[in-house]
């Protein structure tokens, strides 16, 4: 069995769950953007023609999800073979989990641009 | 940015060609129908659903070529590291720059057109299963009217959508997308007709039993026509005496109709002031002959199931036709 | 146990006699429908699935014949109002997801290398509650009164009870009542696949149709949910004129069609991320090499599962939201054709890196590739809002769902059909018979839906029983039609097909040469799923590992044996698959059947509106379920431990979130969590809506007092429960029994405090959305409150009745669990419904 690694190095590391924070933050943003655009328009009739709140959200989603896609690059260099990473190790676990989360990483980068596209081009409640 | 209407000669010739063909494809509905529009909206979305076909189809080929190419390749023709390639650019880089360049046209196209104060507003709201009609020209009275649209080419009109009993949805193919028409809310549609000619509309959201029955007549015109019509329609005033008049009185129709001049001004069923000029009976489903308008007013359910209309069976022939010739315009 | 042992014959005989004798299915023409195996329940599922698929299919038939000839009069529009409602909600929720869940319970547990399942018998009562509700639903057909408001049931013309009639009921409470199963299901699903794999399968050696299960199961979780809160809302508004739908009354029909297509949308990526699923596996199977890209695929379940929610309000592009609302929900049905399109990429590169085989399953699945193109992109097309505000509810989206669910659910499962059929049979199915089948189902399919999209274009609206000679579009109906009955006949051959196979010669083990561990199954049936759990390696260890059926068919990996005479499988830890403990499994049992029937009873006798007996029913249904629970659960081994093989000793015993039981209710109190949310929702909802919310003249009530004190009262019998566990835990049962009981009456006294406020300010529910919907949130609540009190006097008694000692405390920590959700959902409630007011 090769069960018996230590496991206290991993504990800081990519997990199910952090596989999924860049898409989370994408769903954040995306919610954030619509319901920020929704009450906007219910409530107030417009939306600010230049949308700080707007602008500091979408660049904080960015820039979380670059940091994770930008750790999750780090981790999968970790030394140990080359892909497809397909063996029963610690470090080829480790190593499919960051490819995954660089990706999805990279996913949700375009995805946030997208969402704030559409302030940009259309300004208004109508 | 209205990316399609400054399209160039050629661009635009090439469309009508498609356009076209498609028509000669799959028969000559040229009144409803989003491939031959008569309106600004319906022509620029006809513009970006060729470009988006094509590009479909340019799309859908490729990859069908490039799963025959997999499946005939010898093994290992495709190294891991030039399938990952693979996957990277065709899959993913590919797919992103299209889907981005498409957005960047997409999202200013889906900017409504212009519209101001000084735009004639038509009312529509949505009922089982008809329509009512209430022009509110800018600076002028109102005109009520059913199961028929005018619409002035060239100027831009802005339509206020609502209903009353059930979700309902305006659709003019040819002159513009749908909007919903939903009770408790007013939707606005700004459209504006570039062609004179006559049309027809659809309800597009499921309202219940004759849902399929629910159209309407579209008739764009010249502006100066428009203009002299609306003038002449608001003044419109119909007998109240006469057979056919008596009958309408006497058969209590008016507890549900209106009809401009006589004593009859409900609102529950649509105003028949101006039923000599339509086209169709029971909103876009009839020749409004003499005959098929005694047929309906005799058992509106033969017609059109789910009516609101109660049958008249019991009313003699004769008394039927002598509504339908009032309604006709007979004095 | 040492390795050398099973080289003895003589042993494994017996090993696999009691195996035999555990895992033996009962016999008897009642009590075999006890059973609880997953080959047992998953083929009744995946049966039954199947005869709903083609009796929805032949109302697809009776309404391309009604609308083959314009201004036809075979069909009355009522009719044709019921089969086109029942067509469509009966494909997506007596089919599409019921069938990915059939197919998964009896794949997944051969996948990963386990036994059965860890709740058996929640599968049986997922399938009982399926086929109750599937034949309520789907029958009511031959008694004129199936639902004939849209699979959308758009309000307020379903809402309205003089527009429409028994058929809504039928439907909301019908298919309530299934969408509890789909829930279960994926629960079950959920535990599975992170639980119960084989040791050594690691994360990155999952078989890529786990990664796409567990992904699926997640979107249901958060998609169902708030349908169910939607029913719950709308069957407020039938039975007691709640407003929720009335604009007239302060509601929105548009509140609705939000709840019901935040569902709607993700549930097309639920019923086709599982048929890539399949792809996934007979691709890598029939290039003979590994799949190339295997994290690409994980990125596109997941990216999928994620971009789907996003995407609801693009069947609302017509509503007239402003149109800032759509471009973000246009951009986002944009961005989810990427990881389509990685999808779409991993497996044409691995058919191009390997050597393909132009077997029958290989064929379904490229035809259902090249229908899937064109529907995803023509799914591109009305992405832009433009092209549908012409395209929506016009026959192009007709067409273009078409496209996707054939090329997206249906032939891929074709394609699963031929694939697995030697798994579940032994036999393979005639590869004649099959092309056939494949090329009729092929051209029928393109004959009829590729003219639907000109046919919409010109203006044919959805949903009409009939369309005018004039429009011109006769020629492309009737195209349509004839095709209809083309894809018919294929789907015909393919029945004709299966009913031939049991004429047929065995197959050998393993026909197609697959790597994945499902392959190891026996042409002869054996009921215990798998003769020894393999410690796995790699993601194909059929291909990879050395005498790797041998090993497993010898028993020289884990479990080969039953000595206690009990259903057992290994639990393994989530990331690394490494064995924690060995669990006993639900052994065949009638009481998931009365179970699903009394709960079946609560919704039939609902829509009757017989409403005593139906509370009869629901008494009746919590008495099964405690009984259940009780005699089937956290049961306290006679031992500690038991040996595995290899010189593992492993607990026979788990309790908190290393456990299956805690996973299944921590992932049921999401799904309780969202549609919680969901009717929060409509509270905010209302808010945007009006002017002025709540209205001023209803403003003072519920008040702040009583909702004050059920939050403040609520959350004491949270951290009640909480110490409780923790004293319990330290050995002092008597103080946590005490505990339990102060809980029960904090629990009691929050939820009637809760119902006090709006009771005591004589809010009236049917005068307006406000009060309709901060009673709603209040009886929601209580309720859950309720049900703690049930929990906590349920642990206290087995605390009572020695079932729950400190050392096996696994159901106080379950409960636990319940009252951390509960105590979030008190805390929202009641901050809402008292608190929001004065700031508003």
């Amino acid at each position: 069995m090769k069960d018996e690694r230590p496991r206290t190095k991993e504990r800081v590391k990519v997990t199910l769950w952090t596989l999924i924070v860049p898409p989370t933050t994408w769903a954040a943003h995306f919610l954030f953007s619509y319901l920020w655009a929704a009450i906007s328009c219910a409530k107030v009739g417009k939306f600010a023609t230049f949308p700080t709140l707007f602008v500091v959200g979408t660049v904080i989603a960015l820039i979380v999800i670059a940091a994770s896609g930008w750790i999750a690059w780090r981790q999968s260099r970790v030394p140990g073979d080359a892909p497809p990473h397909q063996d029963s190790t610690d470090v080829d676990r480790l190593r499919f989990l960051a490819v995954s989360t660089m990706l999805l990483a990279g996913l949700s980068f375009v995805a946030v641009i997208y969402t704030a596209l559409p302030v940009v081009f259309i300004g208004n409640c109508r | 940015m209205r990316w399609q209407r400054e399209a160039t000669g050629t661009r635009v010739r090439l469309r009508r060609l498609a356009a076209t063909a498609i028509l000669l494809i799959t028969g000559c509905n040229r009144h409803q129908s989003a491939l031959a529009p008569f309106g600004a909206e319906a022509d620029d979305t006809l513009s970006l659903t060729i470009v988006l076909a094509s590009g479909a189809a340019v799309i859908a080929l490729g990859v069908v070529l490039l799963v025959w190419n997999a499946s005939r390749a010898r093994e290992h023709a495709l190294s891991e590291s030039g399938g990952l390639r693979l996957v990277l650019w065709a899959g993913a880089i590919f797919p992103t720059v299209v889907l981005t360049v498409l957005l960047l046209f997409a999202l200013p196209a889906m900017r409504p057109l212009p519209e101001s104060d000084a735009d004639l507003r038509i009312q529509v709201e949505g009922e089982q299963f008809w329509w009512r009609v209430r022009y509110a020209p800018p600076g002028a009275a109102p005109l009520m009217a059913a199961n028929e649209v005018r619409v002035p080419v060239g100027r831009t009109v802005v339509f206020e959508l609502t209903a009353t009993d059930v979700i309902h949805s305006f659709w003019i193919p040819g002159l513009a997308g749908k909007m919903d028409m939903i009770p408790g809310r007013t939707n606005q549609l700004v459209v504006r007709a570039t062609k004179p000619g006559t049309f027809r509309g659809v309800c597009t959201e499921f309202c219940g039993l004759s849902h399929a029955l629910m159209a309407f007549d579209v008739i764009a015109m010249e502006p100066a026509a428009f203009d002299a019509w609306l003038a002449e329609a608001r003044r419109t005033e119909r007998a109240s005496s006469g057979r056919g008049a008596q009958a309408f009185d006497r058969r209590g129709c008016g507890a549900c109709h209106a009809i401009a001049g006589t004593p009859h001004h409900a609102v529950i069923g649509p105003d028949l002031t101006h039923y000599s000029e339509r086209l169709t009976l029971g909103a876009g489903i009839l020749e409004p002959t003499v005959a098929n308008t005694a047929a309906f007013i005799r058992d509106p359910s033969a017609f059109k199931p789910g009516a609101r209309m109660p049958a008249y069976a019991a009313m003699p022939q004769a008394e039927a036709e002598a509504i339908a010739r009032y309604l006709k315009g007979a004095p | 146990m040492s390795l050398h042992e099973q080289d003895d014959p003589e042993l494994r005989r017996a090993q696999e006699e009691r195996l035999r004798a555990v895992w033996d299915s009962p016999k008897g023409l009642f009590l075999k429908w006890t059973d609880t195996n997953n080959d047992a329940v998953g083929a009744w599922y995946t049966l039954t699935a199947f005869g709903f698929m083609l009796f929805a299919g032949v109302l697809g038939l009776l309404m391309r014949a009604q609308l083959a000839v314009p201004d036809n009069d075979l069909v009355e529009p009522g009719t044709f109002n019921q089969l086109f409602t029942l067509h469509g909600s009966m494909m997506m929720f007596l089919f599409a997801v019921p069938m990915f869940e059939a197919v998964s319970i009896v794949l997944l547990p051969q996948l990963l290398g386990a036994r059965d399942l860890p709740f058996p018998r929640l599968s049986a009562f997922g399938y009982w509650s399926f086929l109750l509700g599937g034949v309520f639903v789907s029958g009511s057909i031959f008694f004129d009164v199936a639902p004939d408001g849209g699979w959308f049931m758009y309000p307020p013309l379903t809402t309205r009870t003089d527009l429409s009639g028994l058929g809504a009921d039928i439907w909301m409470l019908g298919l309530s009542f299934i969408e509890v199963s789909s829930v279960a299901a994926a629960v079950e699903l959920i535990v599975g696949v992170l639980k119960c794999r084989p040791p050594g399968m690691r994360l990155n050696l999952m078989p890529l149709y786990a990664w796409y299960i567990l992904v699926v199961a997640v979107m249901i979780l958060f998609a169902f949910p708030p349908l169910i809160a939607g029913d719950v809302l709308f069957e407020m508004e039938r039975l007691l004129d709640w407003p929720f739908f009335d604009a007239a009354r302060g509601g929105d029909p548009l509140l609705w069609q939000h709840l019901f297509w935040i569902f709607g949308h993700p549930e097309v990526y639920i019923v086709f991320l599982p048929s890539i699923a399949l792809f996934a596996m007979l691709v890598p199977t029939f290039s003979q090499r590994h799949l190339l890209g295997y994290p690409w695929i994980v990125l596109a379940a997941v990216g999928t599962a994620f971009l789907s929610f996003g995407l609801w309000v693009h069947h609302m592009f017509t509503t007239g939201l402003p149109k800032i609302s759509l471009a973000f929900f246009s951009a986002a049905s944009e961005a989810v054709a990427i990881p389509t399109a990685v999808q779409i990429f991993v497996f044409i590169a691995t058919m191009w890196a390997g050597r393909v085989i132009w077997s029958t399953p290989m064929l379904y699945a490229a035809g259902s590739l090249a229908i899937f193109v064109i529907g995803g992109l023509t799914g591109v097309m009305v992405a832009v809002a433009p092209f549908d505000w012409q395209a929506h509810d016009t026959y192009f989206i007709v067409a273009h769902l078409h496209y996707v669910m054939i090329g997206g659910t249906l032939m891929p499962l074709f394609a699963g059909l031929y694939y697995y059929w030697p798994l579940i049979t032994g036999k393979k199915l005639s590869d004649r018979l099959g092309r056939i089948a494949f090329w009729l189902l092929f051209v029928g399919a393109n004959v009829t839906f590729f003219p639907m999209h000109l046919s919409g274009l010109e203006g044919m609206p959805r949903r009409v029983f009939t369309y005018p000679a004039e429009l011109g579009i006769d020629g492309l109906n009737l195209a349509s039609s004839i095709g209809a009955y083309i894809f018919a006949a294929g789907a015909a051959l393919i029945c004709i097909d299966l009913a031939l196979s049991p004429r047929r010669a065995l197959a050998e083990r393993n026909p197609w040469n697959a790597g994945t561990l499902e392959w190891l199954a026996h042409p002869q049936d054996e009921h215990w799923g798998i003769r020894s759990i393999p410690l796995v390696e790699s993601r194909y260890p059929i291909w990879d590992q050395q005498d790797f059926m041998r090993k497993v068919d010898e028993g020289r990996y884990f479990l080969p044996d039953a000595e206690e005479g009990r259903r057992e499988t290994i639990v393994t830890t989530v990331l690394d698959a490494r064995p924690i403990a060995v669990i006993r499994l639900g052994t065949p049992s009638w009481k998931p059947m009365m179970t699903a029937f009394a709960l079946g009873g609560v919704f039939i006798l609902t829509t009757y509106h017989l409403y005593w007996l139906a509370l009869l029913s629901g008494i009746a249904t919590l008495a099964m379920v405690l009984w259940w629970l009780w005699t089937g659960t956290a049961e306290i081994p006679e031992k500690e431990s038991k040996p595995i093989g290899h010189g593992m000793e492993m607990p026979l015993y788990l309790s908190g979130s290393s456990a299956p039981g805690w996973w299944a209710m921590f992932i049921t109190m999401m799904a309780d969590a969202t549609a919680f949310s969901g009717l929060v929702f409509g509270y905010y909802f209302f808010w945007t809506k009006h002017e002025d919310f709540p209205p001023p003249e209803l403003a003072s009530a519920p008040g702040v007092f009583w909702p004050m004190v059920a939050l403040a009262v609520g959350l004491a019998a949270w951290l009640l429960t909480v110490a409780a566990r923790e004293c319990n835990a330290k050995g002092r049962i008597g103080t946590a029994r005490g505990l339990l009981v102060a809980g029960i009456a904090a629990s009691m006294i929050s939820g009637l405090a809760g119902i006090a406020g709006p009771w005591t300010t004589g809010m009236e529910p049917t005068l307006h959305s406000y009060p309709a919907i901060v009673w709603t949130l209040a009886i929601w609540t209580s309720v859950h409150a309720a049900i703690a009190v049930i929990m906590l006097g349920y642990a206290l008694a087995r605390s009572l009745a020695g079932k729950m000692t400190p050392r096996y405390d696994a159901d106080l920590r379950n409960v636990t669990v319940y009252m951390h959700f509960l105590a979030l959902t008190t805390v929202v409630t009641y901050a809402t419904i008292g608190l929001f007011p004065e700031l508003a």
